[in-house]
């Protein structure tokens, strides 16, 4: 994979666009993921996941060759999404749908023509609640646990993500694993 | 019962797998003795097993060519140059 990668970026560095594409193929769903788990909402998860890799072609020359292409591409994306968090105002949601509903539709594009069994219905709900209370995380506990229990990786990957010594990490783990306990306990 | 904040954080060390095996030994006699703590360890691997629950998505159609379509159309001939 890493080694496709650094080809691909190779051809980019010299001009090739169709090679960002491919780039960009390999790496939609996971940064597209990051941004909706983070901000809990499609159309704005859409809008950060698009400007990362905007951000990353043009700074394509600053990626070092040697680092983890997804590391990098990561940090660009968590930090745009921390970014938006910080600066959201409560009048933004003013014409955005009403909380809760963003992932079911989603959810049921998917199966737009077939009717949903009740099993089904219920993990929707499901997992509509539980990225509620994801959302309900502070920004600095929400992304580390993003990363590591949605994105699954390690503790070192993500340090180098957030830019933060791994110790922190951990810290930052705990509570946010804290806060969700009390949060998901009832269900 | 008020346990010790270090049984708490032998929990999240348990969770990180990054526990030594001593301390692994030392939580699992704690919880045989002590509900509250048993009680505990199951909501946070509880919580932790619902957000891990959560489906894996997809980046919406078109995504690709948006993207590339946005992308700007003079790149700075780094190296490019003829």
């Amino acid at each position: 994979m890493e080694e496709i990668i650094k080809k691909r970026i190779k051809q980019v560095l010299k001009g090739d666009q169709n090679a960002f594409g491919e780039i960009v193929e390999l790496y939609k769903d996971k940064v597209f993921q990051v941004c909706f788990r983070m901000l809990g909402n499609r159309h704005e998860a859409e809008d950060m996941a698009q400007e990362a890799f905007v951000r990353a072609y043009v700074n394509i020359q600053s990626f070092h060759i040697n680092m983890k292409f997804s590391t990098w591409l990561y940090r660009i994306a968590t930090n745009l999404c921390i970014d938006r968090i910080r600066k959201k105002k409560p009048d933004f949601y003013l014409d955005a749908e009403v909380a809760g509903t963003e992932g079911l539709n989603m959810y049921s594009q998917v199966a737009a023509d077939t009717v949903l069994p009740e099993d089904e219905l219920e993990s929707l709900e499901l997992q509509e609640t539980i990225q509620a209370e994801i959302l309900k995380l502070p920004e600095k506990y929400r992304s580390p646990i993003v990363l590591k229990y949605i994105e699954e990786l390690s503790l070192k990957e993500i340090s180098e993500i957030l830019d933060l010594p791994v110790g922190t990490v951990k810290t930052r783990i705990h509570r946010g694993r804290e806060a969700l306990r009390n949060q998901l306990r009832h269900l | 019962m008020q346990c010790p904040d270090e049984i708490i954080d032998l929990m999240h060390q348990y969770l990180d797998e990054d526990i030594k095996t001593e301390d692994e030994i030392s939580l699992r006699e704690h919880l045989r003795s002590c509900q509250d703590c048993q009680v505990h360890f199951h909501e946070l691997k509880k919580a932790v097993a619902l957000v891990q629950s959560t489906s894996s998505m997809a980046a919406p159609a078109g995504f690709t060519q948006r993207v590339t379509a946005n992308l700007p159309k003079e790149k700075r001939k780094a190296g490019a140059e003829r």
